[in-house]
């Protein structure tokens, strides 16, 4: 199973470095150690760059005789020049922990909003503060039997009576923390096996209230994102649940899952609704499978995200469906970027062809040495400017006026004029 | 220390020709003459008092585009020279606009001389007219002319001197006592004498070899600072005596190596001095403002790069803040202004963000 592909998840935004003065965050220890010397340990008057304010300190007054009062470019609580920093180091441990605690909520922040971009019907009761941080979930077994038989069940009785293309779009169109129509199957069972904080282990307990809570209203709108997060869905779907998909997707041609697992799989179940383990046979292989790298959020996803949807889309393609939309999402910000330095590169590129015009060692934007720019622009015709009639007049005689030397009567005719 | 950044509200809607403070350093006002015949007056400051955006107080329309605008003995009266060749007084009280000349060409500059009380204009006739304020309201009081023997391209005045710098390289250094005691002699002769040849105080070269863009006095009186359409800045000293010649350098800026490894030079066209450091600002028609250290010949800070060609710089009386007028198409003349394009910034300098560095 490859990694998540949404981006880092908390542990590796909490690990990546920062820096003291400014709460930016860096790829590396050494590019956070270079952007300090640069924005906060450089010198002003001799651009040196200094390792730690101290040095700064020491260096301004040895070598410029004053005195250094406070960090450059530091957040206004942090410019203390007595803080002895370098890269990572000597972070005061409040400070720290504060940091930590400001990613963490950005993080859920982020969450959150994503949550919101991506469609999601802000219900007031997903208003938990964004999802935790993913992490490998492991079911237990039992829950995973009880699933799948469920499953099974389900898309049993979806291929044999067909009845729940009615439940379906009912379903779909409630989106309510709890839909019951297909939702019986994946629901119930996420909601079984939600309620077990102990096989996750590592979330905080708080994590379970808030599955609760969110994974239904989530799910419906998020399913891209969920889709994007399990880059292998190809992989995962059929070997582990093929069986949540066509319960949630009754319309689908079971041919899109493609996966052999599935046909074999369905038949010896389709007569086990609601019995609980006689799928067993099956079973034990698959918490070795895939599983544990989607934490329960995920899963839910899987299982019935994308149906409301996409139902048109069969589970398969839930996630080649997802991909694209991932694929979009993310280069949208690229794409964003890429634009507007190619406007700029673009706007570079034009005033550059502008100076191509004049020599090439040493192009000159203006390059008249007798007339100014102003003068130039004057005598554009939206700046004409034609003087009143009296005025003209006069003046029409004092050029000659001018040459000639006799230059006392100019002022005399122009001055009267006004 | 990071410093803030305004842009003005409803600017000109094309280029901007010059741009001034207020000459009280508690004011947050400005001046701004642009090519779409208006003078603009405008108020920094909002209701509290804060420095921002701030807003437009008023507009004065001319006859022709206006290339220069100057604060009077106070900030309630502005002086105007525009291409309909006069030469204007406002007041901003009452908005009574009042002709104190009329050149024969186009007026580039005008500025004020505080310590002489007189206003000079400099037009592209060839000509400087200086005027005692209460010209063209007083029939007794009439403007002198100077005749240049070139056209200016750019002046700027000191507590005792000004600087002309005109085409063909030319410079004139004038002792303003001078000129203002013959603007006084010439009130009430009649009219017809008031052409006077003036020697300079000084005739020099300028020490660039291209078009002079714009010259800037330091505020101590020393010396001053002058570009050239070839991206090229330098600074000189008035004191004639070798020493100080001495002194005098210049230096290579705005300009940018294109791809090709080309330098693409850049006129520089605005100049301003820091009335407190002492240091200076240029404005490049690539579109950066650079702080400069004319003394230990350094440079503070190059601002990041503005959209379109930077036409004025001004800094505050209080030197706490740093205008920059932007408009498109100043060097070529010919290039439409697209709504939006002409833009003023305001920038509040941290303490020490204009200071020199001190010689090393």
């Amino acid at each position: 199973m490859g990694k998540k592909r949404r981006g880092p998840s908390l542990e590796e935004l909490l690990d990546r470095p920062w820096c003291y003065y400014c709460e930016r965050d860096f790829d590396d220890l050494k590019i956070l150690i270079s952007h300090q010397k640069a924005k906060h340990f450089k010198c002003d008057n001799c651009n040196r760059r200094l390792n730690t304010a101290g040095g700064l300190s020491v260096h301004l007054s040895q070598v410029h005789k004053e005195q250094l009062t406070q960090v450059h470019n530091a957040l206004p609580n942090r410019m203390g020049v007595d803080v002895e920093i370098f890269g990572m180091e000597g972070i005061p441990a409040d400070v720290l922990k504060a940091h930590q605690q400001r990613v963490a909520s950005q993080f859920q922040q982020a969450e959150l909003d994503r949550q919101h971009a991506t469609g999601n019907p802000p219900s007031g009761v997903s208003s938990s503060g964004g999802q935790p941080a993913k992490k490998p979930k492991l079911e237990p077994v039992s829950d995973l039997k009880k699933r799948l038989a469920e499953h099974k069940a389900r898309r049993a009785e979806a291929l044999a009576g067909g009845s729940s293309g009615d439940v379906t779009p009912s379903s779909a169109v409630q989106s309510t923390p709890t839909p019951s129509g297909y939702a019986q199957s994946p629901q119930i069972a996420a909601a079984q096996q939600y309620s077990y904080p102990q096989p996750y282990g590592a979330p905080p307990a708080a994590v379970t209230p808030h599955f609760s809570q969110t994974g239904s209203p989530v799910y419906s709108s998020y399913s891209p994102v969920g889709g994007q997060q399990v880059p292998g869905a190809s992989p995962y779907t059929p070997s582990g649940y093929p069986s949540p998909f066509p319960a949630g997707l009754p319309a689908q041609p079971p041919v899109s899952y493609g996966a052999p697992p599935f046909p074999q799989q369905q038949p010896p179940q389709s007569d086990n609704r609601f019995t609980g383990l006689p799928a067993a046979t099956n079973l034990p292989q698959r918490p070795a499978f895939a599983v544990p790298s989607v934490n329960a959020h995920e899963m839910q996803q899987m299982h019935m995200g994308h149906v409301p949807t996409t139902p048109a889309v069969s589970g398969y393609s839930n996630g080649d469906s997802a991909q694209p939309t991932e694929h979009v999402s993310t280069p949208v910000d690229n794409q964003i970027s890429g634009a507007a330095s190619d406007v700029a590169s673009k706007a570079e590129s034009i005033s550059k062809s502008k100076k191509e015009k004049t020599k090439p060692a040493v192009r000159m934007i203006y390059n008249d040495d007798t007339f100014s720019p102003e003068e130039k622009m004057a005598q554009l015709p939206r700046y004409a400017y034609v003087p009143d009639q009296s005025t003209q007049t006069a003046l029409s005689e004092l050029p000659g006026n001018a040459v000639v030397g006799a230059i006392q009567e100019s002022d005399t005719v122009i001055d009267p004029a006004h | 220390m990071t410093s803030h950044q305004y842009i003005v509200v409803s600017p000109p809607t094309d280029a901007i020709s010059a741009l001034k403070f207020s000459p009280d350093p508690s004011s947050a006002r400005i001046v701004v003459s642009s090519w779409d015949k208006n003078v603009y007056l405008y108020d920094l400051r909002d209701e509290n008092g804060r420095i921002g955006e701030g807003k437009l107080l008023q507009k004065f329309e001319h006859c022709a585009p206006v290339l220069d605008v100057c604060f009077g003995e106070n900030e309630n009266e502005i002086y105007t020279a525009g291409l309909d060749w006069d030469v204007r007084k406002i007041d901003l009280n009452t908005s009574e606009q009042t002709v104190l000349s009329s050149h024969e060409a186009g007026v580039r500059h005008v500025v004020y001389s505080r310590e002489h009380n007189i206003v000079i204009s400099a037009s592209w006739d060839s000509t400087l007219h200086i005027h005692q304020p209460d010209a063209g309201s007083n029939p007794d009081s009439l403007p002198i002319t100077v005749p240049l023997p070139s056209k200016p391209f750019s002046i700027s005045a000191t507590a005792t001197k000004l600087i002309v710098a005109m085409a063909s390289r030319a410079l004139h250094i004038y002792d303003l006592k001078a000129l203002a005691l013959l603007t006084a002699q010439a009130d009430g002769t009649a009219p017809g004498g008031n052409r006077v040849e003036v020697e300079p105080w000084q005739r020099r070269e300028s020490s660039l070899k291209f078009m002079t863009r714009a010259v800037a006095c330091m505020p101590d009186d020393a010396g001053y600072a002058s570009s050239s359409i070839e991206g090229r800045v330098a600074v000189e000293w008035f004191d004639p005596s070798p020493e100080s010649q001495a002194r005098k350098y210049a230096f290579k800026c705005h300009r940018q190596t294109a791809e090709d490894g080309v330098d693409v030079v850049y006129p520089v066209n605005a100049l301003a001095f820091h009335p407190v450091f002492g240091t200076f600002a240029s404005g490049g028609g690539d579109g950066v403002v650079a702080l400069w250290d004319g003394i230990s010949k350094r440079r503070i800070r190059q601002y990041q790069k503005y959209q379109h060609s930077v036409s004025a710089v001004a800094f505050s009386a209080s030197g706490q803040h740093l205008a920059i007028a932007v408009s498109p198409g100043f060097e070529d003349g010919h290039d439409e202004v697209p709504e939006g394009t002409v833009k003023i910034y305001v920038r509040e300098l941290g303490e020490t963000e204009a200071k020199g560095k001190g010689a090393k």
